[in-house]
């Protein structure tokens, strides 16, 4: 499977014209020819593309994802020491971890908020209450995350100064001890996350919501409601655990979409991500840096889903008592 | 019913958004400042500015990108610098002098010059960065100008010789670009894949205090600059990719300065006066210019007539005006206006749209009946191609307006960098293209137009090829006398410019936003541009951040 | 019809019937050719002369919405078709054949799910020139996925009908089977599943616009409007507010639309 994902990879970089040696200094006078095709020969750029591929897949076996093209022989993954005991970071290891909080972040806020909502909404079905969340969770949808970002890092950095504009860190951070810097990144992330989990929370509110209704129409809920119980018991513990159960799946199968939406998110909000270090390695022509990210995405996608199955066959009763039994 | 209320709602949200947008427009400052005309001199203080990337490698010879040479510049020295006026000054070297030969250089450095870490800093160094460019070991694009060097030695340690094999007039200016490298810290090291990219030791004003990989570089003064040190202590570089998100930390008082466009400058300051009151503007033009170029190796553009009626069909005031809202100089000679290199006597040509349908009907055009012109059955129409630059692409739709006026049918292909080299330039496959040229400070421009420099990957791409200028350019290389190449350069620029191979356009203008709390800014801005002197700003106490803590 | 009862659909109708209606008669609507430059009159706030106010050359706004309007529901639709066109053969070659061929479909389309698909549209645009055709084509080539699924299922259940097997037994092509039998009951998800993708579609090309590999100038987008615009928003709030709103309400539109469909044309719902 990961074998057909870095197969698409490796070729469709492989229609780009242009190779890293083409960045703005390459066509500044004082270069010559002869310079860039030596260049070109030390990053192994003459070979057939069958050859470059079969090179670069005899080393991720081995987990090496090779160097960086455009920064400088950074390796793509993890971090090597030289001789000296200096330490250099791989690009991945830097870029990776901030992502993953804010999609972490992300999903948290969605699954948390949008049971919420959804459940509201379909207790309240066609109330001004149903309708209004409705009504906010399709613009909510439809609005266009760059503008939105804007909109908002103006409204709340620049017209108010109530959060940071863009960036992770404010100045002086380091002076701080390590409550106020929890503090101080949470702040820098409100937007971002917000910005960037916007979509999912509008989907999958709409999803419990029909979930939810679609399940309390179902017998064992007049049965419950007919044996007696409390509506709050009805509601939340019978209704609510069979309507979020798919929800888990779902939540998994939206982790690409995340992944793919935080180019935009990072690049406004000013953060290292993975996202953005995608999309400067695309215009540098930047391979071991592409296939790096494109492999460890689909790894990371694999990764969730299986959570995803793994935390729907715990909380699926039957599912769990199967495997006790 | 419900339907109604929903739609309703949602047609005020606009309604809604729009009265935030505006009432927040009219807010006041929460902290109003009353700025004085003058400040006395305190050195400290932190200056935040923005990029939009990130650096890749502190040594310059390796990195290709700005903002690796911008942060590198304030660590490292070269031999030589340019004073405010664009002359030779002395960085490291105190004097240099060319034999009578004209083929040797000899540097006498400095007295008492050390690297950050306090060992000293002799012509060892020196000739070790000499050594380290012209290894064919070196991933450097740069080399070439350090090749043409035969022998170079350093005979006592305040001492550095170089010798060429032909007089090289631009020689001087390459020592004014080679950042010094320390030898002892990197003779065992492989240059291309060393700590020293990220963690450097130079001798300039600042060292490196901080990197935070992908967020933010931040410089702190050098104790042991050869230089001397800096006013303000602290340089913080913040690694901000949109620039509209630059636009608004700086009106948020979040950094202190940016580059701005020609909107901004004009539109948006002026309008915003709670802006004006907290940022001053700053222009300083440019050292290159931008320019329509035609493939010359391709029909039309081999004829001499329809070259000259496409330069009177554009109207350059007009792509000024409306592409840089005027700040932008003319140009007719291939340099910086202001310099000596520029030829007084010569003067744009025109916006003539008569003497452009003349030129064209001389080459035997007539105007078809779709109102084009046509020769031979063939309509005079081609393609421009240009980068992803918002400027360039303005540039493209004015140029295209004004001849398809004249009856020229023009159209526009936008296409990014890397492909743009690649796919067209490289492969000489292209009709026009809107571009730039950014210049050294010498007047040598043989890589650009000498007719034996039309390879792929080399910078003749256009195809320009004319003996007499061929002779001026190789001469030009060879003249130390300042005033025989203001000559030899003159007599060039009235050659291209009678040929005229390309369209020269503009010559925008550099636009600065400085926050009012830095002081000390020369303006108008020197020759040199107002960053020359920036180890002379510097930041009063009470109009500082209230950040790190020293 | 039903559609008229239910409001969700019913607003989604009406404003994708409405910008409709402005994309199709734009050319007699637009005060100003969109490309009509007017170095006189840059970043004109909005007044009588100019609806919307005017870009940073001078062209007028309102003008360039409106064609612009054309180009987003024209990438919404091809993207989308080409989209649904994938989708709809492989997803009846998984679903009618089975076997090793939907093993193998399946996998391709779990391997295309697992990369995040902006990254991909995003490295193949920059690769090959932005064009509004490429744009097309690529969000079409990456959102086929959804549909191929629908379809499956679809005909997982269908296949078992009587009908299908009286066709079968009296010797009917398996072409004909799956045009004239099959498909034609799988409409439902299908519809939904496009006007949801349009939906996303225009979302995407501005997402593109925003970095630069979307619809190139000098054509008007809405997407390109507010890029160009994103520096001064703090000014010229016009060149912000527009575009915004009206990407807003197609995407609101097809949403309301595809939502209000799925609800109308869920058999659940006849009880």
């Amino acid at each position: 499977m990961l074998i057909g994902i870095s197969l698409i990879s490796f070729f469709i970089m492989h229609l780009a014209p242009g190779d890293v040696t083409s960045n703005e200094a390459s066509f500044n006078p004082k270069t010559s020819e002869e310079s860039r095709q030596k260049l070109k020969e030390l990053y192994n750029l003459d070979k057939p593309v069958i050859v470059q591929y079969t090179l670069w897949l005899k080393r991720i076996v081995k987990l090496d994802f090779g160097r960086s093209f455009s920064s400088h022989q950074r390796p793509v993954l993890w971090e090597e020491k030289d001789k000296n005991g200096n330490i250099t970071k791989g690009l991945i290891q830097e870029s990776l971890p901030i992502t993953l909080l804010i999609n972490l972040l992300g999903i948290v806020i969605i699954f948390s908020i949008s049971i919420v909502l959804g459940t509201l909404s379909a207790i309240k079905q066609n109330t001004w209450v149903d309708r209004s969340i409705t009504l906010f969770v399709f613009i909510g949808f439809a609005i266009p995350g760059f503008w939105l970002a804007l909109l908002l890092m103006y409204w709340t950095g620049v017209a108010n100064q109530w959060l940071p504009i863009s960036g992770l860190h404010s100045q002086g951070y380091l002076s701080l001890d390590s409550f106020s810097q929890t503090l101080d990144l949470l702040k820098h992330l409100i937007l971002p996350v917000f910005v960037s989990s916007l979509s999912g929370l509008a989907g999958i509110s709409l999803y419990v919501r029909n979930g939810m209704l679609e399940v309390l129409h179902q017998d064992f809920i007049t049965t419950a409601r007919s044996k007696g119980l409390s509506e709050k018991k009805v509601i939340f513990v019978h209704a609510l655990k069979n309507a979020v159960l798919p929800l888990i799946t779902i939540v998994g199968l939206s982790i690409p979409g995340l992944i793919g939406g935080s180019v935009i998110a990072e690049s406004i909000f000013a953060i290292p991500g993975m996202g953005k270090l995608f999309y400067d390695s695309v215009l540098m022509r930047d391979f071991p840096v592409i296939m790096g990210i494109l492999t460890i995405g689909s790894v990371l996608t694999l990764f969730g889903n299986l959570i995803a199955d793994l935390g729907y066959a715990w909380a699926d009763p039957r599912v769990r008592k199967g495997i006790i039994r | 019913m419900t339907h109604h209320l929903s739609q309703s709602i949602t047609r005020a949200m606009p309604l809604f958004l729009l009265i935030s947008l505006i009432t927040s427009c009219s807010n006041n400052d929460p902290e109003v400042i009353d700025y004085k005309d003058y400040y006395e001199l305190q050195s400290g203080g932190n200056l935040v500015n923005a990029m939009v990337g990130e650096p890749s490698n502190l040594i310059a010879m390796i990195a290709g990108d700005s903002a690796s040479s911008a942060i590198a510049g304030n660590i490292f020295n070269s031999l030589i610098k340019y004073d405010e006026k664009l002359n030779h000054a002395p960085e490291l070297a105190a004097k240099w002098v060319i034999s009578n030969d004209q083929k040797t250089i000899t540097f006498t450095l400095k007295d008492n010059l050390f690297w950050a870490d306090g060992k000293p800093l002799t012509s060892e160094d020196v000739l070790f960065t000499w050594k380290v460019v012209t290894d064919p070991k070196t991933r450097t694009p740069y080399a070439s100008d350090y090749l043409l060097v035969t022998k170079a030695s350093a005979p006592n340690p305040k001492t550095f010789v170089v010798t060429y094999a032909e007089t090289y007039a631009p020689a001087i200016d390459t020592w004014a670009s080679l950042h010094i490298l320390p030898k002892h810290i990197l003779e065992n090291e492989d240059i291309n894949n060393t700590f020293f990219s990220r963690n450097p030791t130079g001798s300039s004003y600042y060292q490196l205090d901080q990197w935070i990989s992908g967020q933010q570089v931040t410089l702190k003064a050098n104790s042991k600059s050869s230089q001397g040190l800096p006013n303000i202590s602290h340089l913080t570089s913040r690694i901000i990719p949109d620039t509209s998100s630059q636009f608004l930390e700086l009106t948020a008082d979040n950094i202190d300065l940016m580059n701005i466009n020609p909107i901004q400058h004009q539109r948006v300051f002026p309008a915003r006066k709670d802006l004006e009151r907290k940022i001053n503007l700053y222009k300083e033009l440019g050292n290159g210019y931008t320019y329509l170029g035609f493939n010359l190796k391709k029909e039309p553009f081999n004829d001499i007539n329809v070259r000259r009626a496409i330069n009177y069909a554009i109207d350059k005031d007009e792509v000024i005006k409306g592409v840089l809202l005027g700040l932008g100089e003319p140009v007719a000679s291939p340099y910086k206006p202001g310099t000596r290199w520029i030829n007084p006597e010569l003067s744009p040509y025109p916006y003539d749209p008569e003497k452009a349908l003349n030129l064209l009907k001389a080459s035997g055009y007539q105007k078809n009946e779709a109102g084009l012109f046509a020769k031979d059955g063939k309509v005079l129409a081609f393609e421009i191609l240009t980068n992803q630059n918002k400027q360039r692409e303005m540039t493209a739709v004015l140029v295209q307006r004004r001849l398809k006026e004249i009856g020229i049918d023009v159209t526009i292909r936008v296409i990014e960098w890397a492909s743009f080299i690649n796919r067209f330039i490289k492969t000489g496959d292209f009709n026009a293209v809107v571009l730039g040229w950014s210049l050294s400070l010498d007047p040598d421009q043989y890589n650009i137009w000498h007719s034996s420099q039309q390879g792929p990957g080399q910078f003749n791409f256009i195809g320009y090829s004319n003996k007499n200028v061929d002779k001026l350019l190789e001469d030009g290389r060879k003249e130390l006398d300042p005033n025989k190449r203001e000559r030899i350069y003159h007599k060039f620029s009235e050659h291209l410019l009678s040929d005229s191979p390309i369209v020269y356009l503009y010559a925008g203008y550099g636009l600065s936003a400085v926050n009012k709390r830095v002081q000390g800014i020369k303006n108008p801005a020197p020759p040199a541009g107002i960053y020359h002197n920036s180890y002379e700003w510097f930041m009063p106490k009470s109009l500082r951040r209230n950040e790190m803590a020293n | 019809m039903k559609i008229i009862h239910n409001p969700l659909a019913l607003s989604g109708l009406i404003i994708i019937f409405l910008i409709l209606i402005l994309a199709l008669f734009a050319p007699i609507i637009a005060p100003y050719d969109p490309n009509f430059i007017d170095i006189e009159s840059i970043l004109v706030a909005p007044s009588i002369g100019h609806l919307m106010g005017t870009d940073g050359l001078g062209r007028d706004v309102f003008s360039r919405m409106l064609f612009g309007a054309r180009i987003s529901l024209l990438v919404g639709f091809v993207a989308v078709g080409i989209a649904t066109g994938i989708g709809i053969i492989l997803g009846s070659i998984a679903g009618y054949y089975r076997g090793w061929l939907d093993s193998l479909i399946m996998r391709l389309v779990d391997i295309m799910l697992s990369i995040p698909s902006f990254f991909l549209i995003l490295a193949v645009i920059a690769f090959l020139t932005p064009s509004i055709w490429n744009i097309m084509i690529v969000i079409g080539l990456t959102s086929w996925m959804g549909v191929t699924r629908l379809v499956r299922a679809e005909f997982f259940s269908l296949r078992q009908r009587e009908y299908v097997m009286a066709a079968q037994t009296m010797g009917a092509s398996d072409l004909k089977i799956i045009t004239k039998h099959l498909l034609p009951n799988s409409l439902t998800p299908i519809i939904v599943s496009s006007v949801l993708g349009i939906a996303s579609a225009v979302l995407v090309e501005s997402g593109l616009s925003f970095l630069g590999l979307g619809v190139q100038a000098p054509t008007a987008s809405w997407g390109n409007i507010l890029t160009d615009g994103k520096e001064y928003i703090q000014f010229a709030w016009w060149l912000s507010l527009f575009p915004g709103m009206a990407i807003l309400f197609t995407v609101l539109g097809y949403n309301l639309l595809g939502e209000g469909l799925r609800d109308v044309m869920d058999p659940k719902n006849d009880n």
